[in-house]
């Protein structure tokens, strides 16, 4: 699930990042723009002023000098001077069509506008003539703007709304995109996840994914149906082992208790009726596991007494016959006070039975085994340790880490440890609590159980 | 305890030979067999059995069938026998009127033991005698002798006495104990079950402060020896 909230984070902050970017790129090309422009015209700027300059009057008539005539020429230009009259009393160039006397209103219009179709450009010298400078038509755009301070207070504030809510309207479309995408795919996502972790979700073949969710489900049917089958031949398989088993253990016991046998046989028997033993507990945890792996057997939880259930346990193992290479010792950590649980009373003692069979099992020169039990911060805890040869660092590290025990690695003895112990971590796992192996001191294994009181609400 | 009649009922023709053997070793001689659900249910109308052992897993008739025929007329004692042992099935049996469940392998012993505590339950012996290191309990008066003096025992410390008699040379924890005189609700009867001890102790036990027979497993509970009999 985070790995999906995290894709979708990631994608909604690198779309604002890319809305942000392309904000950025357009504002900073828009001034790109603009300086470019202004720097595309024509080198010089025809100033009008400084052309006045170079008219002037000499001997009674106005005439202009090499640099105001240089300045026209370049600019395919033409002028004229106009007295207070309007009347034109100097000109250069002037087009053939055009009068030589304006009114003042002829006189606005031209300085705003256009002069026929020549745009001009205006200048009231200190001595009270107009300077008029026309320039071929086309060559400057003339235009004229006026607006009421009000209005253009509007239109500012305006341009700003309309910029935010276009914002505003990209990011809400984007999350809301995001968030319908988030919606259609998270339950593929987690289906996905659950498949990969083993468990079969049935999804709705609803909406555009439909296909996709139906595809998923299959996938599961199939799983299901592999693990099905695969829990039921280990079912079948040690149900056809029991009543074989059933002859072997009955026999040898027979004839280990027959004291009309040689000692040797007898011994003999003891050995077979033993390991038949083992076999059948094998065949337990074998069932049990497969079973609570894939969830075929249901948990019933019920009201029970963390104490006298862990009493029982110790108390089955010391009434089936323990070897006096052996010693139990049950210890309670608040002695007198009852500790309740919610929990499978059956699995439970399975569970401690395992815990304890394993250091026998461990420790075949005898080994002396504690089982503790008591509450801590709402927790029962079960403490089983053992003053036997312990456990390598490795395996404890595996163990700890809670990894799928493999039961089939290597040949030795510990293969059916390796059952037993990850059917009490299965077990803790049904009642989520917690299961940690360490060394016991001086030597020997230490295992601490702890497990909610209420498993159904925590 | 010998001469009840026990009916095995298995269609595994060599466990059926097996479970004889076992049965007959231990001093059973009254013994009945059947191979098929149809053949239990005759024999049972013929022979009427104290008690049978049934195989829950038959082609014909399974047990749980066979069991259901049975109870509509009968409370005869019957141990189903599986080779399942699957939770649901225990408990299966144990609705429809099983008195015990044991699953397959079993060890012969807690077979036999099984069925000498259903037996004893069912048909409680006449003047029977239990012996100890130190005295004699008179399970059917509930009386104790102890150097030919006469005590009886209360109620409460009869139950207590069964219940460690049945589970002779096994440890019985103290809830189970609690269980037994108290009824299901035991939580804190630790004290009241320490009392009923320390006078039936006084009762059976030579020295009282230094039990043989009715003896403590720490922080477990209470284990009953009986006394050593030489062969």
């Amino acid at each position: 699930m985070n790995a999906v909230q995290r894709f979708f984070r990631r994608y909604i902050i690198s779309t604002i990042g890319i809305v942000v970017l392309f904000l950025a790129v357009n504002i900073v090309l828009f001034f790109a723009i603009l300086i470019l422009g202004s720097m595309s015209g024509s080198d010089a700027v025809f100033s009008v002023e400084t052309f006045s300059d170079h008219v002037s009057r000499q001997d009674g008539t106005w005439r202009a000098d090499d640099v105001a005539r240089s300045m026209l020429e370049e600019h395919d230009a033409w002028a004229m001077l106009l007295n207070e009259e309007g009347d034109v009393i100097w000109q250069q160039d002037l087009p053939e069509n055009l009068p030589r006397s304006y009114t003042s209103a002829e006189v606005a219009s031209f300085s705003r506008w256009y002069l026929e179709d020549y745009p001009v450009k205006v200048w009231t010298r200190p001595d009270g003539k107009l300077m008029v400078v026309g320039f071929p038509p086309e060559a400057l755009v003339k235009f004229y703007y006026a607006v009421e301070q009000p209005y253009l207070g509007a239109l500012l504030t305006g341009g700003v709304a309309v910029f935010f809510i276009n914002l505003f309207l990209i990011v809400f479309l984007i999350l809301r995109n995001t968030r319908n995408v988030e919606k259609a795919m998270t339950p593929i996502l987690q289906g996905i996840q659950n498949l990969s972790h083993g468990k079969a979700e049935h999804l709705a073949e609803q909406g555009e994914l439909a296909e996709i969710n139906a595809g998923l489900n299959r996938a599961a049917d199939y799983m299901r149906q592999k693990d099905n089958t695969r829990a039921e031949w280990i079912r079948g398989v040690s149900h056809d082992i029991r009543t074989p088993l059933s002859m072997v253990l009955g026999y040898a016991s027979e004839l280990e208790d027959d004291g009309n046998l040689p000692p040797d046989a007898r011994k003999q028997a003891g050995i077979i009726r033993r390991e038949s033993e083992k076999m059948k507990r094998l065949i337990d945890d074998l069932n049990l596991t497969t079973k609570l792996e894939y969830a075929l057997q249901p948990v019933h939880f019920q009201d029970m007494d963390w104490v006298e259930t862990s009493r029982q346990a110790v108390s089955e193992v010391l009434n089936s016959g323990l070897d006096s290479r052996y010693e139990i010792v049950f210890a309670e950590m608040q002695p007198g006070r009852s500790l309740h649980l919610l929990g499978d009373d059956g699995l439970l003692r399975r569970m401690l039975d395992n815990l304890i069979r394993n250091s026998i099992t461990h420790n075949p020169h005898g080994c002396r085994i504690s089982v503790s039990v008591g509450e801590e911060k709402g927790h029962c805890l079960c403490i089983v340790s053992d003053d036997g040869i312990g456990i390598e660092p490795e395996r404890l590290k595996v163990l700890n880490r809670g990894d799928d025990i493999t039961s089939t690695q290597g040949s030795d003895e510990k293969n059916e440890h390796g059952l037993g112990l990850k059917l009490v971590m299965q077990i803790v796992k049904a009642h989520r609590g917690t299961v940690s192996f360490s060394d016991s001191t001086p030597h020997g294994l230490e295992v601490r159980i702890s497990l909610p009181t209420q498993p159904l609400i925590s | 305890m010998t001469n009840h009649k026990i009916l095995l009922v298995d269609d595994d023709q060599n466990l059926l030979e097996m479970l004889f053997s076992i049965f007959k070793r231990a001093g059973y001689t009254n013994l009945l067999t059947a191979a098929s659900g149809a053949q239990a249910l005759r024999v049972w109308r013929d022979e009427q059995p104290n008690l049978i052992v049934l195989d829950v897993m038959m082609p014909d008739m399974d047990g749980f069938a066979v069991l259901k025929e049975i109870r509509r007329t009968s409370r005869v004692p019957v141990l189903m026998l599986t080779a399942r042992g699957e939770a649901e099935d225990r408990i299966e049996g144990l609705e429809i009127g099983a008195d015990d469940y044991l699953a397959k392998p079993f060890l012969p012993k807690e077979l036999l033991l099984r069925v000498g505590a259903i037996l004893s339950r069912a048909y409680p012996e006449q003047n029977k005698t239990v012996e100890l290191a130190g005295a004699t309990v008179d399970m059917t008066n509930a009386e104790v002798w102890k150097h030919g003096e006469k005590q009886t025992l209360t109620a409460k410390e009869m139950q207590l006495f069964e219940k460690l008699y049945q589970n002779a040379g096994r440890i019985v924890t103290t809830g189970i104990l609690c269980e037994t005189i108290c009824g299901e609700f035991w939580q804190g009867y630790e004290s009241t079950l320490s009392t009923h001890i320390r006078h039936l102790r006084e009762k059976i036990e030579e020295n009282p402060s230094k039990p043989v027979s009715l003896v403590t497993v720490k922080g477990l509970g209470y284990r009953l020896n009986l006394k050593e009999v030489s062969p």
